[in-house]
């Protein structure tokens, strides 16, 4: 016990700052993946073949195959094969790559739920509004968006609960997480080894903010129930 | 679907011919761009962070005054171990220098410089037990805990003794100490830094080395920074720079003259 | 002169003719009743006077200015397509509520985006949504839902739902009102609240194309009948004359399995 008094200082600091990471990775993956999972769900709805195909095929590539293998390519392959390593080898490039892995593949998984909820919005809303004189354009902002997103927030709080825990896969391109700072005081770091205690007190954090998550997205819900 | 094809076959050739057009020279790449990355792992007293976050450590500051001998910065960077190789070849490190073990299996895997330091595979066992056991085949009949595909598991097998893989080498220790595994095989750099007085496993002794190894550094095949790195270290030791850098650490006793 | 005028219209779908040779007019003021069995294409004919199909031959005229030409298939752009539309409402079968909106915002809705689009409508903002809003408010009260502007759709009976799909069509002052069998989603007791408005509606002469199935009420309500077999018009007159006298055997039959019915 007095030991691990004594261990705390340095291990909170250290998991505070691999947590910082995680939660970096978080939000750049949501602020990029929603929009980009939008114009991958427009695409597949494209009256043009060939683009429609296309992003198809995209989305079973990267919802068909594992993240982690997805981050090795990212991070690994324009190195490996290209001989232009453009990530660099800092950590900098390293979160950016994972950025990039994380953002791809949660916009895939976004845009299946953005089809979904496009698609549940009945064609009369579009004729309704058709014969009421309104634009296509005016027709989604003003009548099948709001519609939309209340037919997306339970399954995208579902992803957004499970990004959350997804972003430790990172750790294989050696992204210092959280996951990885607490397993560093197992291996020996900072004068502590052997310490098993920091790898099973990241679930604190996990669970804390994850806590803070479905707090939000439920009031986001609670928000949106005014209409049916 | 035909045409998607050839247009696959050709972009898969196109790239193998690339890769066949390898940089000319490794050492020009690195000066070129004035960084050397160096991979390494928290491994003291090799490579480790002191209070004010900075990594240290014998092979740190080794590094350290190699990048400024060519006239480069030099980053530290932690990677996974196991992915050491794709690291070197994906060109996001430019070295692994972190008491990496001259394997057949390494310097097969990368180009390697001379030895600098010697290292064994030595037996951790619980102080209070360390007593009872005279000499290696006296061990037969324990459980070694081992890190998954290094050197120590190799030297076990040899011996036909039975082993745990676990997959670091602390998580060995973390095995005897447990009680979950009789005795643990690991570097000896590392049981001078960790078992014993004074270290997290007061309760665990090492005894025997079960047989003798050297550390190098490594790069990508054919890289022409080993022979350059091989000069600084003869160098360094003509001139006494890396006993110094030695005794710091606590390792003076470990290492190899260069010449 | 005739407020609407169609002229051969002709419509297929895939292979399959849906509507053959429809020629009609309607006078301003008047109710037009479409009967005929479901698949007749009744529907179908509210859709192209709307734009949400597109004729494959045929005119369509409103006040004498052509809406539709399918011998001069030009492309017509998206704004233009809104102004011709606005010279038709049309009352969904299914109500199409806009759900996230209250009954006034269903009302208001689509004259408050019209209205951005006026040069003068920075300056007199205020104004032009409080007039926009007293009138909105005006035709809840007018379909007896006073009391309900502030309600969601979700909140109201289909009946009630169906009289605000009427005040959102009215709101936009169409030339043509058309109903597309607005009781068929409701429930028996409803209905009468529906058709109540319609005939004040009618009374008030407004100028109106309905599609039902109430015989009596079509019966009733109209001016004028069409009854329409197989995609093309069977039969049209007088109410008295088709209900009571009809010419044509298949309107004998339609209307006679309507009276076995009862």
């Amino acid at each position: 016990m007095e030991l691990i008094m004594k261990q705390m200082p340095i291990v909170f600091n250290a998991l505070n700052v691999g947590f910082l990471h995680t939660l970096q990775l978080f939000f750049i993956t949501l602020i990029g993946a929603l929009p980009l999972g939008l114009l991958i769900a427009l695409g597949t709805m494209s009256r043009f073949k060939l683009l429609s195909l296309f992003n198809r095929i995209v989305i079973w590539i990267v919802r068909g195959s594992p993240l982690m293998i997805q981050l090795l390519i990212i991070y690994y392959f324009p190195g490996l094969v290209l001989h232009n390593p453009i990530w660099g080898g800092g950590e900098t490039g390293r979160f950016w790559a994972a950025s990039v892995a994380f953002i791809i593949n949660y916009a895939c998984y976004f845009a299946e739920i953005y089809r979904g909820g496009i698609q549940s919005i009945p064609n009369g809303q579009t004729e309704a509004g058709l014969v009421l004189g309104m634009t296509h354009r005016q027709i989604f902002f003003h009548v099948k968006l709001l519609q939309m997103i209340k037919a997306i927030v339970p399954p995208i709080s579902n992803e957004i609960i499970t990004l959350v825990k997804d972003t430790s896969l990172s750790r294989i391109i050696a992204l210092q997480e959280i996951i990885w700072a607490g397993q560093s005081f197992l291996k020996g770091s900072q004068g502590i080894s052997g310490a098993v205690w920091p790898l099973f007190f990241t679930a604190i954090y996990y669970l804390v903010w994850n806590g803070i998550m479905t707090v939000a997205l439920g009031r986001l819900e609670k928000r949106l129930s005014y209409f049916k | 679907m035909k045409k998607l094809l050839s247009l696959l076959l050709a972009a898969a050739m196109l790239l193998t011919l690339t890769a066949a057009f390898a940089e000319d020279s490794d050492l020009a790449y690195v000066q070129g761009k004035g960084k050397l990355v160096v991979g390494i792992t928290d491994f003291a007293p090799m490579d480790y962070k002191n209070e004010a976050g900075e990594w240290i450590g014998f092979d740190a500051d080794m590094a350290k005054a190699f990048g400024a001998s060519i006239g480069v910065e030099v980053e530290l960077i932690e990677i996974d171990w196991d992915n050491k190789v794709l690291e070197l070849n994906g060109k996001t490190i430019d070295c692994v220098w972190n008491g990496m073990t001259l394997t057949d299996e390494v310097k097969s895997a990368m180009s390697c410089s001379n030895a600098y330091a010697n290292n064994a595979q030595v037996v951790i066992l619980p102080a209070d037990k360390a007593a009872s056991y005279a000499d290696v085949p006296a061990l037969s009949g324990l459980t070694f805990a081992v890190e998954a595909g290094s050197a120590g598991e190799a030297e076990v097998k040899a011996l036909g003794y039975a082993t745990t893989a676990v997959s670091t080498q602390a998580d060995t220790l973390m095995e005897v100490a447990a009680g979950t595994s009789d005795a643990a095989v690991i570097d000896a750099l590392m049981a001078a830094a960790m078992v014993g007085e004074g270290t997290g496993y007061a309760g665990l002794t090492y005894t025997f080395s079960l047989n003798s190894e050297e550390y190098g550094v490594g790069f990508r095949t054919g890289s022409d920074l080993v022979d350059a790195l091989n000069a600084f270290l003869a160098a360094s030791y003509a001139d006494g720079t890396m006993q110094a850098i030695a005794e710091t650490y606590g390792v003076q006793a470990a290492i190899i003259p260069q010449a | 002169m005739a407020i609407l005028e169609v002229e051969h219209i002709q419509k297929s779908f895939g292979g399959t003719r849906v509507l053959e040779d429809i020629s009609f007019s309607l006078e301003k003021g008047k109710t037009l009743s479409l009967i005929g069995s479901s698949g007749s294409g009744k529907t179908t004919l509210l859709r192209c006077l709307n734009f949400l199909e597109t004729p494959d031959q045929g005119i369509i005229r409103v006040n004498g200015e052509v809406l539709f030409d399918g011998s001069q298939p030009l492309k017509q752009s998206a704004s233009e397509l809104r102004k011709k539309r606005l010279h038709f409402g049309l009352v969904f079968q299914s109500f199409n509520l806009f759900p996230q909106y209250t009954a006034l915002g269903n009302v208001m809705l689509a004259g408050s985006l019209l209205a951005k689009e006026r040069p003068d409508y920075k300056e007199h903002r205020r104004e032009i949504q409080a007039e926009l809003e007293a009138t909105g408010r005006d035709l809840l009260a007018q379909m007896g839902l006073k009391e309900k502007v502030d309600n969601y759709p979700h909140q109201l009976s289909g009946g009630q739902c169906q009289r605000v799909a009427i005040a959102r069509a009215l709101a936009l002052h169409p030339d043509i009102l058309c109903f597309d069998e607005p009781t068929s989603a409701l429930d028996p007791e409803l209905t009468g609240e529906v058709l109540r408005v319609i005939r004040e509606l009618a009374e008030r002469e407004t100028t109106m194309m309905i599609v039902t199935h109430e015989m009596v009420f079509a019966r009733d309500v109209a001016d004028t009948v069409i009854f329409m077999d197989d995609g093309k018009i069977c039969e049209q007159g007088k109410p008295l004359d088709v209900f009571d006298h009809p010419k044509e055997e298949r309107t004998k039959q339609f209307l006679a399995r309507y009276r076995e019915q009862r």
